[in-house]
């Protein structure tokens, strides 16, 4: 198999311009711009029904921009589509592979779905369940294999093609740590070979391995940039208070020239040296304070810096709508 | 391109082969039709004993129909389930996707209307070798149009609870018209000229007449002129809404999994 990526590819590994997609009135993708560079490993974080599904269906050429452009790896993802699609391979948040055939089956037809021959196809499959430890399973039914080695097996059907970049739209959803923790080393050894990633998640400490993160919410690009930049961002550390009159607190630290914020039943506050201004308001504070938690900024407190809002907050009726299932 | 309808027939056969159960109960219908209705129904029509023989190949394109476009309704399961996803985002052209599962569905369609046919001598029905040759080209034919039918309106819906419901609601229609279970050429006007636009009908004529080209049938009969349509004309027909149909299921494939364009919005089926 020859190896379509190299990092010498003169073409951004995703190109991302002005992207806007409607549904009707409602405007899912709000101007979209991103450059995702060969070779790196880049995640998109954010709500559910912030766009990242509808981002993804459009490059991945399943539906089509209402403005502005998308190319993978050069090739456009309205005109040059069939170029697109022997470049990717995708890992859905929803099964795509047959349940009722063997894993062998599955990945057998795909290679024939890609132009493969009969005879390349079956050693396609056969090098791919060895290579992902399926060799044992691969021949009973898919739906007869457990959650990790599923998730598994869409890997390797993603990896049919050999292609240039993988997509993965929260492909660990709904599986536990050590299956996590073997999809991404099977993962990391695909980019180790100089191809890109570009994936979703709802776990933030898989989101750290990236090398880029862009912050989508409702439709638009927050922030993007390393985990590392972007936790700079906060600043400092973040102190957690839980008081017994919270609103009182928050009016007491205002006036102090703090700027807290209160995402739920605490408060947090962003400071350059935590460590240091702890003892000032615990020893000045007016009301009682019951918990203290100090510590290094997360990505979700990134999230909720920019936004206001969580990440893993579920918003059921997200005002930007074109969630999952659209 | 060869290559890609292969690779999409062989996905259909291979899951079908696992449902091959349904070949056997797909067989009860057809049966039911040919001796019970046929016997009830044929002792109070003026064809008599010859009715079984008439409503022969009306209940084979029945079973044909049925048999298409259920097999289609594995497009629908598929999106409802994600994995059509992963047939989408393959290089296949999109008419390979469409003639694949048309190929599929008639295949498996036209396995249902052979079973059938060891049947013929038991309704009456004397085969010879010529009209044997006819009659599975008409089928074949037929099972391409039928399953053409079921690619093309399948490929619009994304839920396994509605599609039967509207597919029956459109086929029984269509099945009643098609003049299957009584001569067209007696039915009231209104009938004769909605049988002009349904497609069935042009293929159960062009199975009948050539069931009927057997020497010692019931072809004497002054009732039943061998063909209502002219076959040639039937055929033209067929092959042109195979061709529609296509067309219209390449359409909406094209459009993945985009609905915005789709009508959606005014029609719920989507959802």
């Amino acid at each position: 198999m020859s190896s379509p990526a190299s990092n010498a590819a003169p073409f951004p590994a995703v190109a991302v311009r002005g992207l806007v997609k409607r549904y009707g009135t409602v405007e899912a993708l709000q101007g979209i711009d991103l450059t995702v560079n060969p070779g790196e490993m880049f995640a998109l974080l954010g709500p559910n029904g912030a766009g990242k599904t509808t981002l993804f269906s459009i490059l991945a050429t399943l539906r089509t921009p209402t403005e502005g452009s998308a190319a993978v790896l050069g090739h456009d993802v309205v005109s040059a589509r069939d170029a697109v699609r022997k470049a990717m391979g995708i890992v859905f948040q929803e099964p795509a592979i047959e349940q009722r055939l063997t894993g062998r089956d599955n990945l057998h037809l795909m290679g024939l779905f890609f132009g493969l021959s009969r005879a390349a196809a079956h050693q396609r499959a056969a090098e791919l369940l060895e290579r992902l430890g399926l060799s044992d399973c691969a021949d009973r039914p898919a739906k007869t294999l457990s959650g990790g080695q599923r998730r598994k097996l869409e890997l390797a059907r993603a990896l049919v093609t050999d292609p240039g970049i993988l997509f993965l739209d929260e492909a660990t959803l709904g599986l536990d740590v050590d299956a996590r923790r073997m999809f991404w080393g099977q993962v990391c050894g695909f980019t180790s070979t100089g191809r890109t990633v570009f994936f979703t998640t709802h776990y933030m400490e898989e989101a750290e391995v990236a090398d880029r993160i862009a912050l989508i919410d409702a439709g638009q690009i927050v922030a993007l940039d390393t985990p590392r930049a972007l936790k700079a961002r906060v600043g400092g550390g973040v102190t957690r208070l839980q008081t017994e009159d919270d609103s009182r607190a928050r009016v007491w630290l205002t006036e102090r020239g703090f700027t807290p914020e209160a995402p739920g039943k605490e408060l947090m506050l962003v400071h350059a040296d935590p460590a240091g201004l702890l003892p000032e308001i615990l020893r000045n504070l007016p009301v009682k304070v019951q918990r203290v938690e100090v510590h290094e900024p997360s990505l979700e407190d990134v999230f909720l810096k920019l936004t206001g809002r969580g990440l893993a907050a579920e918003i059921g009726a997200a005002p930007a709508g074109g969630g999952r299932g659209r | 391109m060869i290559r890609a309808i292969y690779a999409v027939v062989v996905l259909d056969l291979k899951r079908a082969w696992l449902d091959r159960i349904r070949l056997a109960v797909g067989l009860l219908q057809p049966l039911l039709y040919l001796f019970v209705l046929g016997s009830g129904l044929g002792s109070s029509s003026n064809l008599a004993g010859n009715y079984r023989p008439y409503i022969f190949p009306g209940v084979l394109g029945l079973s044909l129909l049925f048999a298409a476009v259920f097999s289609a309704i594995t497009i629908v399961f598929d999106r409802q389930v994600g994995f059509f996803k992963a047939v989408l985002v393959a290089p296949l052209p999109r008419p390979a996707i469409a003639f694949g599962k048309i190929a599929a569905g008639a295949i498996q369609s036209f396995t249902q209307g052979l079973i059938i046919l060891p049947f013929a001598p038991l309704a009456g029905v004397p085969l010879s070798l010529h009209a044997f040759v006819g009659l599975v080209g008409a089928m074949l034919l037929a099972a391409m149009t039928f399953s053409a039918m079921g690619v093309a309106v399948a490929a619009r819906f994304t839920s396994t609870t509605v599609f039967p419901v509207v597919s029956n609601a459109v086929l029984l229609p269509m099945f009643f018209l098609s003049g299957a279970l009584y001569p067209l050429r007696t039915t009231p006007h209104w009938m004769q000229i909605a049988a002009h636009f349904d497609p069935v009908a042009y293929a159960v004529d062009l199975m009948r007449g050539e069931v009927l080209s057997t020497p010692g049938s019931m072809v004497t009969s002054a009732h039943v002129p061998q063909f209502f349509f002219p076959p040639l004309l039937s055929i033209a027909v067929l092959v042109g809404v195979i061709a529609v149909l296509a067309g219209s299921a390449v359409k909406t494939f094209n459009r993945g999994e985009d609905d915005s364009s789709l009508g959606a919005a005014r029609f719920n089926w989507r959802r």
